[in-house]
């Protein structure tokens, strides 16, 4: 499985239980979620762009920075 | 016009509740959502034919955030 680092415009707490919401419910991830610096890392099969699609749900502006 | 009141959990601050405000009154037929943070609910007024009690639900759901309706 590849990791993936995304940019994901969070502000507090309720905005990374919206990405971990939103991610769990896509499944087949493993994440963690970086507040204070922005970022969000996934272990997954699935495609960077449903990943991304699905972060961006949460209504926050989020962009791909590369593999870890 | 129908009008829906939605609970919705997990919202922390303000920019959780303009976050919701902003992207589900952009879909079509809500004219318009008021999200409060204190009573940690969502009232919408929307056009039936675009939008049903159960889409607006799972739309904000969708978002991350945890919403039922409240009868
Ligand atoms: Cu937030
Ligand atoms: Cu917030």
């Amino acid at each position: 499985m590849t990791k993936h680092e995304f940019f994901v415009d969070m502000t507090c707490e309720g905005c990374s239980g919206a990405v971990t919401r939103v991610l769990n419910k896509l499944g087949g991830v493993q994440f963690d979620i970086d507040l204070p610096n922005k970022k969000v890392f996934i272990e997954s099969d699935h495609s960077v762009d449903l990943l991304l699609e699905t972060l961006k749900k949460t209504g926050k502006n989020a962009s791909y920075i590369g593999t870890k | 016009l129908y009008s829906i009141l939605v609970s919705v959990e997990g919202m922390t601050c303000n920019s959780c509740v303009e976050s919701i405000e902003d992207k589900i009154g952009k879909l079509q037929g809500v004219y318009s959502i008021k999200v409060s943070l204190d009573s940690k609910n969502a009232m919408m007024f929307f056009d039936p034919t675009f939008q049903t009690t159960e889409s607006l639900r799972e739309a904000i759901d969708d978002m991350g955030f945890e919403a039922s309706v409240s009868v």
